[in-house]
């Protein structure tokens, strides 16, 4: 796991991101950016070379569904390891996350242990 | 309701001009059979009113009971977004003396090894003004060498401290997607009061909302009071139904 990657974190909150920003750095990732919603998120994406996507669900404008399946579908997106790190914890939901193609998936509240798990995870399976 | 009260003075004219003409002529068997007549007529209108409030009561009622909306508003959100509001409560509470925990013992960690420092400095000072006696500075060399590992064990401590409080705060998104249930319930209830006056008032609008395929939709935090058949309650739980998909 290149600990140098770029991660996108989106979420409409700013203290969420904030906290994922921190965990993730205090596990060795610097190279970090914020987007607020999939629709700031998208362009972004689209002309930053990120190595890896942490998004939230429940956002205004464009939400995590939507964004996910926006990456999966776009042609030089669509490899990319996508985390969803949401509140969002009904069955279905998660089916349909799953299907969708998500790489993870963190419920909230979750621990800085359970993001290092779900992450080293996507990048063992990536990198097997 | 114009053309039946138009209908009811014409018939009241009538009988009033009948009467008038039995009074002149003295008629007073005519007479009695009219202010009968004007009696039940008076009787029969109040009877017409009654019946038409009726049907108004009865169609509001109606409309009500129809309104599926409304009844699961009151069934199942108001009590939802009373368990959402209690559970805010809670979960600031919590948030709250997490934090302050995590900021006393961090203090209390600081305040510790700042009085090792100081009392180590004094020696330090005594030392460089070489006031030291050999078998003191014996014990000063080991002292520091335990105080520099402390100070490496303890930073992690208080990092470590220093992470629950950030993750604390997490809060602030769970009750801040609650708040915001809340509010677009409250503000659905505010629309369904106005559209009740505006049924009251005689107009009758049914709106549906359209509904996007299940699970598609995102509804935020979910309550812990909620089925455990549809709702992961757990990290755990997360796992295992992606790890039956395949994951």
């Amino acid at each position: 796991m290149d600990k140098d990657m770029k991660i996108l974190i989106v979420d409409d909150f700013s203290t969420m991101r904030r906290i994922i920003k921190n965990l993730l750095r205090d596990l060795g990732f610097n190279n970090t950016a914020e987007a607020d919603d999939g629709q700031t998120a998208l362009p972004m994406l689209k002309s930053g070379n990120f190595d890896f996507l942490v998004t939230d669900w429940n956002m205004p404008g464009m939400d995590g569904l939507t964004l996910l399946k926006t990456v999966r579908s776009d042609e030089n997106l669509c490899d990319m390891p996508v985390l969803m790190v949401t509140a969002e914890a009904k069955r279905d939901q998660i089916v349909v996350a799953a299907e969708a193609g998500v790489n993870g998936y963190v419920v909230k509240p979750f621990t800085a242990a359970t993001l290092k798990e779900k992450i080293e995870k996507i990048f063992q399976r990536l990198e097997a | 309701m114009s053309s039946e009260s138009s209908y009811l003075t014409e018939q009241y004219m009538d009988r009033l001009d009948d009467l008038t003409a039995a009074m002149e002529s003295g008629d007073s068997q005519a007479i009695n059979a009219l202010v009968s007549e004007l009696t039940t007529l008076r009787e029969t209108s109040l009877y017409q009113e009654l019946g038409m409030l009726t049907r108004e009561i009865h169609d509001t009622i109606r409309s009500f009971a129809d309104d599926d909306r409304l009844a699961s508003l009151a069934q199942d959100e108001i009590p939802d977004a009373k368990e959402r509001l209690q559970l805010i409560v809670t979960k600031t509470d919590e948030a709250a003396h997490r934090t302050m925990a995590g900021a006393e013992e961090t203090v209390s960690m600081i305040d510790a090894f700042s009085a090792r420092a100081q009392a180590m400095r004094e020696r330090w000072r005594r030392f460089r003004k070489r006031e030291l006696s050999k078998q003191e500075f014996v014990v000063l060399y080991q002292d520091l060498d335990h105080f520099l590992e402390v100070i490496d064990d303890e930073s992690q401590a208080i990092h470590g401290k220093m992470t629950e409080i950030m993750l604390a705060q997490d809060y602030q998104d769970i009750t801040g997607q609650m708040i915001k249930q809340v509010v677009s319930m409250v503000q659905e209830i505010e629309e369904r009061l106005v559209r009740l006056v505006t049924i009251s008032g005689g107009a009758v609008d049914g709106g549906q909302t359209s509904e996007a395929p299940r699970g598609e939709t995102a509804e935020g935090p979910q309550l812990p009071s909620a089925s455990r058949d549809k709702v992961a309650q757990s990290q755990g739980d997360v796992d295992d139904l992606l790890a039956s998909l395949g994951f």
